[in-house]
């Protein structure tokens, strides 16, 4: 390029202020290769970008460099601009005097020397870019989506209402997740199965999504648009072509203590089971490590009771492999747990509530599981030891989280509105019962979240005691409450008959190694990293994977019902158009000088360097060489960097583009 | 009795009485969520040994004894500072006046407060006099607390300036004034009035 234009911003009084605008577009007229320079008080308005038009056409310039803000600010709009000339939108760049050099300094004359001296380094840098075309992907239309609780069906649902196919992995044996455990759902207090079930069976029904349940990922290869998942139908030792769902092997199962994990383990269920009546699909599983003819080889009764033989013993794991345009992640939480730390957590425990040992210290999944209709008590408030009505009950908030000697100092988000939703559904069914809470904050911001809280206090009678509970401990049949209203500067104790903790909510246990095969980042806690906490909510910092729901962070029923739609919405984006087009900025390796070291392919971080082999006509192996997939590509440089053969250049970052603009200096 | 441990069971929360003071004041105890406003603006906050809004918090508790116990409803001075800045509309000046009810009528511990003697004083001289008596509301006071010589150098200087008067002046329509307290007396025992 030798007729570059540079034209610098004032930004209002954002740059002017420091700099002296006028003075760095002069040095720019003199850089070598610029051929037009000028300074403008608003380049990114309407009429700073017809003056960069009008200046290109006027001035036939073939580069551009605009001195303003951050290119992450407005690149996009000047490349726009100098492309609607007909100039390659890829030799205008941008120099950053904004939030590197009037922001940051006080000194007009230091500040306008540096100004210049960033002007000097673009314009190095544009005299060596070359002219690239945008590159294109193919779009496989077919989405993944991980996980089926509420976030996974309902992202599941709306992609396949547009018509795209989607395929449902789960986990557990049926659709639903933590959902489904739940008795009422704030701040309506509409039942959440009855709002639930039409639409797991939707799911189930619905043409357009192939539903592996029992399911997990395996491995997750390709890039967005091409992805190819392998997903790893666990054995249910049920053939689900076969078996009408009709429940006699359930019944006639012999071993039928086992616990209910659906249930918190408080009720039981066969070896052979759906984990709730509603289950989709309603097909049963063997859990193996209970069977009796797994354990034993005796036994065999449901395969003998069952009309259509559809239980089949010798069913093996089955690998599927999927190919993939996009993946939504709905993965859900799991709750903390007060029992004693297993060695490979440092941050499981209660001391101070018993560690799990007092009966009647239960947690808010499992009362939800006391009050649900469909519940091991039928929807009766009994308390685990006795079987008794509680009278006194008292909920505890917080525990776990905002607990920073637990290693969470995160809120938990839901907490505050179910132990209010708790405290009415208790007074609902035990008239004559009292609830107390022990709250540090009430955190209740949603639509008619506050007005739920302040009802339970108001009109359910629930007391609110401000002051964290300092230890819990058995008394008789009693547990003793010990705290303390921090509003009175009163000590406070309680003999209640059971206690609800509202324990934190948690990253997915296993949730760092879904991550680790999807590449997606994840924070200390484990939950999913979106790529901008406000702007991009549900996309991961790597393309074509998006999040829904409680793994990217502590999120309620409604909010993670938008998440999914909107995770939905920016999948159909994706698929709207059958190539994909992505910024040209990716590395390529020079296949004469490559020495096949691979030291690129290790340090990549996005897994976009492949081994090429070449081959004469007669398709003879000749040598191996690295090549990078510009569709994974991320444009990092990582890989320029460290090839010890100095065969890999970054487009636009070339090493001749890098010494070119040290030079400038 | 101050700073012991609160015992919270049923039986040691006494909702009846909250509910009395709800009735009585027309204002709800519950709806306070303790943002403490009443008691940043309450002019007599510093005497109080219970503030405002911690009275209101023990009501919610029904921990009444605690409130009756102390002075602080009787320091209270009926200003309505309280209910007119709270952001929830609890009438907390309501509620005091309620609490001073219900301190009477419990034979509450403050029943031998000077407050609740000059109050009594107070509204006998209007039922004998039709008007306020102040040199005997001052001297029965002073005679029935035991405190002879309270406030007695203020008197000379109210005298002069013509603010206390030697002699009382009977108000003309003094039946009428006697109808007002026995049709009142009267709607109480048909339990018509508080």
């Amino acid at each position: 390029m030798s007729r570059i234009g540079v034209f610098v911003c004032h930004c209002g009084e954002n740059i002017s202020r420091t700099v002296d605008v006028e003075r760095v577009a002069q040095a720019a007229a003199r850089l070598p290769g610029v051929a037009y320079a000028t300074d403008y008080k608003y380049m990114c308005s309407d009429p700073g970008q017809s003056l960069l038009k009008k200046a290109i056409a006027e001035h036939n310039l073939d580069g551009v460099v605009v001195a303003a803000c951050s290119p992450r600010m407005h690149e996009k709009t000047f490349r726009k601009a100098a492309e609607a000339t007909g100039l390659n939108p890829f030799v205008c760049e941008m120099a950053n005097i904004r939030e590197h050099c009037s922001w940051v300094h006080e000194d007009r004359e230091e500040a306008t020397a540096k100004a210049i001296d960033i002007v000097k380094l673009m314009a190095a840098r544009v005299r060596r870019n070359r002219r690239l075309a945008a590159i294109t992907v193919p779009v496989t239309k077919r989405a993944l989506v991980i996980g089926g609780g509420i976030a996974g069906i309902q992202a599941a649902l709306d992609i396949a209402d547009a018509g795209h196919e989607v395929v449902l992995v789960e986990r557990e044996p049926s659709i639903g997740g933590h959902m489904a455990q739940l008795s009422e759902t704030f701040p309506t207090l509409d039942c959440s199965q009855c709002i639930m079930t039409p639409k797991m069976v939707d799911v189930a029904n619905h043409p357009k999504i192939t539903l592996h349940t029992y399911s997990e990922i395996e491995e997750v290869g390709g890039y967005i648009g091409n992805f190819q998942v392998t997903v790893r139908k666990k054995a249910r030792s049920v053939d689900m072509a076969k078996c009408t769902g009709c429940g006699v092997c359930m019944a006639k199962c012999p071993q039928k203590k086992i616990p209910n994990a659906f249930d918190k383990d408080m009720g039981t269920r066969p070896a052979i089971y759906v984990p709730f009546p509603q289950a989709v699909p309603n097909t049963p599983v063997i859990d193996r490590e209970n069977c009796t003819y797994f354990k034993s080889g005796k036994c065999g009764v449901c395969a003998k009771v069952c009309g259509p033989c559809a239980v089949d013993y010798t069913q093996q794991d089955e690998l599927v492999t999927e190919q993939i345009g996009a993946i939504v992640v709905a993965t859900g939480f799991d709750l903390y747990s007060i029992e004693p730390k297993p060695a490979d957590s440092p941050i499981q425990g209660y001391g101070e509530f018993g560690y799990g040992t007092i009966p009647d210290v239960i947690d808010g999944m499992t009362f939800e599981r006391l009050a649900s209709a469909s519940g091991p008590t039928g929807g009766k408030i009994l308390r685990p030891s006795d079987g008794k009505e509680p009278k006194e009950v008292v909920f505890i908030q917080c525990v776990g989280s905002r607990a920073r000697e637990k290693g969470i100092s995160y809120c938990s988000k839901i907490c505050c509105m179910y132990t209010a939703k708790h405290t009415m559904l208790y007074k609902h069914k035990v008239h004559d019962g009292q609830a107390y809470v022990f709250f540090m904050d009430a955190r209740t911001p949603g639509k008619n979240y506050d007005e739920f809280w302040r009802r339970a206090i108001e009109e359910e009678e629930a007391v609110y005691i401000r002051g964290m509970v300092s230890r819990l401990y058995q008394k008789g049949d009693k547990v003793v409450v010990m705290g303390s209203d921090i509003s009175v500067g009163i000590q406070v104790e309680i003999e209640a008959d059971l206690v609800v903790l509202a324990t934190a909510v948690q990253a997915r246990k296993g949730a760092d190694t879904l991550a680790q095969k999807l590449g997606i980042s994840y924070d200390k806690y484990n939950f999913y990293s979106e790529a901008h906490a406000k702007l991009k909510p549900v996309e991961c910092a790597t393309a074509g994977i998006y999040l829904a729901g409680a793994c990217q962070g502590p999120k309620d029923i409604p909010d993670t019902v938008s998440q999914a739609s909107a995770a939905a919405a920016k999948v159909m984006t994706l698929f709207a158009k059958d190539q994909l087009e992505r910024e040209p900025i990716v590395a390529r390796v020079n296949e004469r000088f490559c020495a096949a070291c691979f030291a690129c392919k290790k340090v990549c971080p996005y897994g976009a360097v492949e081994e090429k082999e070449i081959r004469d006509r007669q398709g003879n192996l000749i040598r191996v060489v690295a090549s990078v997939n510009p569709g994974v590509c991320g444009g990092c440089g990582t890989c320029q960097a460290t090839c010890p053969s100095k065969s890999v250049e970054l487009d636009g970052y070339t090493d001749e583009q890098v010494m070119a603009m040290i030079e400038a200096l | 009795m101050k700073h012991s441990k609160m015992q919270l069971s049923a039986e040691t929360m006494n909702l009846g009485f909250v509910k009395k003071v709800e009735l009585l004041s027309g204002s709800s105890v519950r709806r306070c969520f303790q943002c403490g406003k009443c008691s940043a603006g309450c002019p007599m906050r510093s005497f109080m040994e219970h503030p405002p809004n911690r009275v209101v918090r023990l009501l919610q508790l029904g921990q009444y004894e605690r409130v009756l116990a102390g002075r602080s409803i009787w320091y209270c001075a009926s200003c309505e500072t309280c209910s007119t800045r709270c952001p929830n509309k609890v009438d907390l000046a309501a509620i005091m006046d309620a609490l001073r009810k219900l301190s009477w009528d419990a034979q509450g511990p403050s029943k031998e407060s000077y407050v609740q003697l000059a109050n009594r004083l107070f509204i006998e001289n209007i039922r004998t006099y039709g008007r306020q008596y102040e040199m005997r509301l001052a001297a029965v006071f002073n005679v029935k607390s035991g405190q002879f010589l309270k406030d007695l150098m203020l008197g000379p200087k109210l005298i002069t300036r013509g603010k206390l008067r030697m002699f009382h002046q009977k108000n003309r329509n003094i039946g009428e004034i006697e109808k007002i307290f026995s049709r009142i007396e009267e709607m109480r025992k048909n339990g018509e009035a508080p």
